[in-house]
């Protein structure tokens, strides 16, 4: 039982995670930015799409269209991400009603999209893409170790991908000089605009790599809980993963403790209801807890959280 | 009217032909003609006649239905207004709605209480219902720095879980699967009443809608609150340096934005509606901000903006069974509206900048 809260719990976090660390990217260069539900959406649905062409030109068994899916998953999310891109840098929209507004549009155009191609191109009227859920890897050796051994025990590939990325964002954010611009665009953007960094730019490319995460993350739901792309997608993870790093204060690694809290408390819950033999209705109820969590989390960290200074703000070059 | 507010209305409805066109060129792409799906969308919502009638019906039944339709829109806009005056995004009408229609529902919807005391308790019911809801948002912005948005959509998931674990485990019908259908002495809306041989739904809380136009335009224009809000919202620290108590604004701008939430859901869901399907969230409240976008927080503005929004969303059935497109296009419309509309900042900068010129160009000729 406690093999099944860590591995499901895991499956969950990381995805969440990678989300958030998107969220971070774009809100430390001081794009607000709660266009990640729709992200995270429009991402999992070119992906789907993608994987869905190619599984049925290749057959099931090969694993090219589970890798393809990962990669438009990312291309996609970035794609949609420069609506909110365009619409808060260039037409300087209010930030937060452009990302609410991103969701909603991600919302209605990737079911009438799913919809009106499953009709037209596969002939079959169908508001889903079924995907199957992906392998799993069991790593010898390490899954034989007590209690810890289920960390490496039925792993979806995805997981690595993520950690993979982790580090790599990490080290970026915090350790070069773009990341140090990126943070710096958050606090002070007329700072960077003075050193000769270019604002605009910086934060384009922020919110990019915050589309192309959630894409990841998307996709990764898509394959593990859902099994399909439909609107079934759009479940709120996206606002999880914005609870998530505000809760980590906009860093990393606290991020990524929030997110394995949310997991943990989601899968453990499941566990709960099926070991105690609850009837269906019941899963319900265990559905709120990573909310309640979420909202009782905030209640007590929000009040010494310190967003980035910049954050939600236009940059206007006469201003300085 | 002064020449800002005309500049914002050319900005509103040319954001509105812009995503017309813009569906229009979809519709086309996939083969259908875009002047017979809008027509179909007129015709659905009874403003326009159709070819022919069922029995009973009449392009007047359409028109009663329709507007039984837009009642709950004009009061969940009209939430988000408000929330918006001072400065805070209220994304939770959705759950304050769900929320509001279900107490109402348990309490008097499934009573025996007679007509004319079960119809304003079933509104007084949904407004405190709404409202509690609300002021919770609204106090833990102010008490412990939540931001409005996380926090309402936390709030959506939760109400949505719970209550659908309340209705499948005690108030399910079991044939529709959603909850029992409430006693009509109870529901906001005369459903189905015959007039001269045809039918209509008669909603009782239309009248209410304008009067609640009414009355938050003039809280708006009129009154130190409405002021006071609009000072919150657009400077909160200039606003609490001039006397203004800040986190008292937002709390009351919050409840009075969950209250109006609360009458839009019992309009839904004891009016336009009978029952209430579990898990699902109407789209109502995120429509709602399309709306308030497009009628630029104005009541007024509200009031003709949930008119023309809803026309899409409620003809989309009949567009969807006469064309053959799928119904979700209406969405799409209503998304790209939304899309346009956020952009009005930028576009009223642009054409104030060409008036500026325009007047300075005259300038120098005199």
């Amino acid at each position: 039982m406690i093999d099944n809260i860590i591995i499901d719990g895991m499956s969950f976090a990381l995805p969440l995670f990678v989300m958030a660390i998107g969220g971070i990217y774009s809100e430390r260069s001081g794009i607000t930015n709660l266009a990640l539900e729709g992200l995270q959406g429009f991402g999992a649905f070119t992906g789907a799409l993608v994987a869905y062409c190619l599984m049925r030109s290749m057959g099931a068994g090969s694993s090219v269209p589970y890798w393809m899916a990962l990669i438009f998953a990312m291309i996609g999310g970035a794609v949609y991400s420069l609506l909110h891109v365009t619409l808060c840098i260039k037409f300087k929209a209010n930030q937060v009603i452009s990302g609410v507004v991103i969701n909603i549009l991600a919302v209605a155009l990737t079911t009438f999209m799913t919809k009106t191609i499953n009709k037209k191109v596969f002939g079959a009227p169908s508001d889903k893409f079924d995907l199957g859920v992906s392998a799993r890897i069991t790593i010898p050796g390490l899954s034989k170790i007590p209690v810890i051994g289920a960390f490496f025990k039925s792993v979806y590939p995805f997981e690595f991908v993520i950690i993979i990325i982790a580090i790599i964002a990490w080290y970026f954010l915090y350790k070069t000089t773009f990341g140090l611009r990126l943070r710096a665009c958050g606090d002070n953007p007329h700072a960077v605009d003075a050193a000769g960094g270019d604002v605009a730019k910086i934060r384009a490319l922020a919110v990019c790599v915050s589309g192309a995460l959630s894409g990841l993350a998307g996709i990764c739901f898509a394959y593990s809980i859902s099994a399909k792309f439909s609107g079934d997608i759009y479940m709120g993870y996206g606002y999880l993963a914005i609870a998530g790093y505000i809760f980590g204060n906009w860093n990393l690694l606290p991020s990524l403790a929030a997110c394995l809290i949310f997991g943990f408390a989601r899968s453990g819950g499941y566990q709960l209801v099926q070991a105690l033999g609850m009837p269906s209705a019941y899963s319900d109820l265990v559905m709120i807890l990573p909310y309640v969590l979420t909202l009782f989390l905030l209640i007590f960290l929000s009040k010494n959280n310190q967003a980035p200074k910049a954050l939600g703000e236009t940059y206007d070059k006469s201003k300085r | 009217m002064t020449d800002q507010n005309k500049t914002r209305i050319r900005v509103a409805i040319l954001s509105v032909l812009l995503s017309l066109l813009a569906g229009a060129v979809v519709i086309l792409i996939l083969g259908k003609n875009p002047l017979t799906a809008y027509f179909n969308l007129l015709q659905g919502c009874g403003l326009l006649p159709k070819g022919k009638y069922g029995g009973g019906k009449s392009m007047i039944t359409d028109l009663s239905s329709y507007i039984d339709f837009l009642t709950p829109m004009v009061f969940a806009a009209l939430s988000y207004a408000v929330a918006m005056r001072a400065g805070l995004f209220n994304i939770g009408i959705s759950g304050q709605m769900l929320t509001a229609g279900f107490i109402a529902s348990i309490t008097i919807g499934y009573s025996t209480l007679a007509a004319p005391i079960a119809k304003p308790l079933v509104l007084i019911i949904g407004i405190i219902a709404g409202m509690l809801v609300g002021s919770l948002i609204g106090f833990l912005k102010e008490r412990f720095n939540i931001n409005e948005v996380v926090s309402s959509i936390m709030i959506n998931y939760i109400v949505r879980y719970v209550i659908s674990f309340f209705i499948q485990t005690k108030y399910v019908d079991p044939v529709s699967r959603q909850s029992k259908n409430i006693c009509d002495s109870a529901r906001l809306t005369l459903h189905q009443i015959k007039l001269g041989g045809y039918k209509y739904d008669i909603p009782l809380g239309f009248v209410l809608a304008i009067i609640a136009v009414i009355a938050v335009k003039f809280m708006f224009d009129r009154t130190v609150l409405g002021y006071e809000l609009h000072a919150v919202g657009s400077n909160k620290v200039a606003a609490k340096y001039a006397g203004i108590r800040t986190g008292r604004s937002l709390i009351v701008s919050m409840a009075i934005s969950g209250a109006l939430a609360g009458i839009a859901g019992v309009t839904y869901y004891l009016g336009y509606f009978a029952s209430i399907q579990p898990k699902v969230l109407v789209s109502t409240g995120y429509d709602a901000i399309a709306v308030g976008l497009l009628g630029n927080n104005d009541p007024v503005g509200i009031l003709v903006a949930s008119f023309l929004i809803e026309i899409i969303q409620n003809g989309s059935a009949y567009m969807s069974s006469q064309s053959g497109l799928e119904s979700e296009i209406a969405s799409v419309i209503t998304g790209l509206i939304l899309l346009f509309s956020a952009c009005n900042a930028f576009f009223l900068e642009k054409l104030a900048q060409k008036k500026a010129e325009e007047s300075r160009k005259k300038g120098a000729k005199a």
